[in-house]
This record gives structure tokens, C-alpha cells and sequence, in this order.
């Protein structure tokens, strides 16, 4: 079986490497079909499949414990006192 | 208030300090609000807040802080657009140290990273901005976003790495 065409091209037409295609993984700077494309290679790149699995634990991990800082209760109110002084004046 | 807990995370990450992320996201409430004619109807709002909030850190803030001197981008970049990239050692790290990471180890490694570098992860990691949302936000081309992404990333790994070692999660088997 012949292995489909890479979706994942250079602006000079050449591939990417494993390492441009899964910053573009990261990123989420892909199409579909790049996707899909991907999924399948990490099949057959243990590579891949360990770094791809290594830096999505980290954008996860990101996401679960750097999001949760606590808006002052005081911001808003603030926000919205002086923006109501502006009006008014 | 739109948007709110998105940028009082993104003042707090880049002043470090929550009487200064307050000031920063009330300041840039106040010039949004001034300067609402400047917004592009159908464009970003979110994106544009973030804008107006790195400009008046950049201006207002920074110059008072004693951030540490900056990158030499031009360095950086040359080695990372050059064909040195693929063969760079990825640091020893495991998906497993990273699991009993339940601390504060993560949020204290992203904040030990300069302050571009950081920006980038949390624009792209955290808020899922696109490399052309990122590029308008901070003001400097695509390419550049790409490859300081990229090198973000790999800081980030190095940082995690040693806390694990610290921690000794790597000594462990294998």
C-alpha cells in the first residue's frame, strides 16, 4: 500500500518535517485533512507519538492550572463606577 | 464585562502581581472604552482588548518594572529557522512526572519564563489565539510568532524538567 500525500507542505513545496508538523499540531494552525493526516502517521512515528503526547499533557496541564486566577470581587465594580463617571461628565 | 477573567489572567501572568493586574485591566477597560471608534466591527474583540492590555503594560508598566534585559530575537530566531531544529535534543521529560505535577510546579514555570515567551503560551496555550490573532496582538510578523512559539515551548520543557529532576520523578525507573 502506498502511503497517502502529505497535506503538510513548505511554501517551496517540499514536506515538513515531523517536527514543523506537529508545531502545526500544537498550534492549531492545521486543516482537516492535515489533522487526519497526522492521527495516521503517529501510528507509525513512535516519536511523534511521544513528544505529540508529551506537549499535549503540557497544554493541558497549562490549561487546568493557569487559567483559575480569581477576579477581585472590587474589579468590576470599579470598572464600571468610573466608566459611569465618563458618562456622566 | 466581556472577557474579564481571560484578561485579568493575562495582567496577572505578565506583571506577576494582582494590584498591578488590577490596575491593568482597569486601565485597559477604560481606553477600550475611549477608544471604542478604533474597533473594527466583525473583528476579534477579545483580540483587540488583549492588544490594548500588552500596550499599556509595555508602556505603563514595564518601564517601571526591572524586568530582565531582553532576548536577543535575532539570535534566536536565526538558530531556530535554521536546520539546527530538528536535531535538537528534546530535554528528558515524561508524561508521567508531568501527571504528579499537581501543584503550583507548572504555573510557577510558565511565570519563571521572560515575559515573551510568555505571552506567547498563554495567547496560544490558554486563550487559543491564531498565529494572525497573535501576530496583530503583539504587533511583530507571523514568522516571528511561529518560531518564538516555538522556542516558548521548548523553555517551558526545560523549566518542567527540572523541577521534575528536582523532585526526582526521573530517577525512578527507567
Amino acid at each position: 500500500m502506498t502511503k497517502p500525500e502529505s497535506p503538510f507542505l513548505k511554501q517551496d513545496g517540499t514536506k515538513c518535517s515531523c517536527m514543523d508538523m506537529l508545531q502545526q499540531m500544537l498550534d492549531s494552525e492545521v486543516t482537516d485533512e492535515q489533522r487526519e493526516y497526522f492521527k495516521q502517521h503517529l501510528d507509525h512515528c513512535m516519536p511523534c507519538y511521544k513528544n505529540y503526547d508529551l506537549e499535549m499533557t503540557i497544554k493541558e496541564l497549562l490549561k487546568s492550572k493557569c487559567c483559575g486566577s480569581d477576579v477581585p470581587s472590587d474589579l468590576l465594580q470599579e470598572i464600571q463606577m468610573q466608566i459611569t463617571q465618563k458618562i456622566s461628565s | 464585562m466581556p472577557h474579564i477573567r481571560s484578561m485579568y489572567n493575562f495582567g496577572f501572568r505578565l506583571t506577576l502581581d494582582r494590584d498591578d493586574a488590577k490596575d491593568l485591566v482597569q486601565d485597559t477597560y477604560l481606553k477600550a472604552y475611549r477608544f471604542i471608534e478604533s474597533f473594527q466591527r466583525g473583528t476579534n474583540a477579545k483580540a483587540w482588548l488583549f492588544r490594548i492590555l500588552k500596550n499599556s503594560f509595555i508602556n505603563d508598566y514595564r518601564k517601571k518594572s526591572k524586568e530582565p534585559s531582553k532576548v536577543d530575537y535575532q539570535e534566536v530566531e536565526a538558530y531556530y529557522n535554521s536546520e539546527e531544529v530538528d536535531r535538537q535534543i528534546t530535554p528528558d521529560l515524561r508524561v508521567e512526572s508531568l501527571k504528579d505535577m499537581i501543584g503550583d510546579e507548572i504555573s510557577n514555570a510558565l511565570n519563571a519564563l521572560d515575559v515573551d515567551f510568555r505571552t506567547v503560551i498563554i495567547l496560544s496555550d490558554l486563550e487559543e489565539f491564531k498565529y494572525e490573532e497573535m501576530a496583530k496582538i503583539l504587533d511583530i510578523p507571523i514568522g516571528t510568532v511561529r518560531s518564538r512559539l516555538h522556542r516558548a515551548r521548548n523553555l517551558l520543557k526545560e523549566k518542567l524538567s527540572e523541577y521534575a529532576k528536582s523532585m526526582g520523578y526521573n530517577k525512578s525507573n527507567l
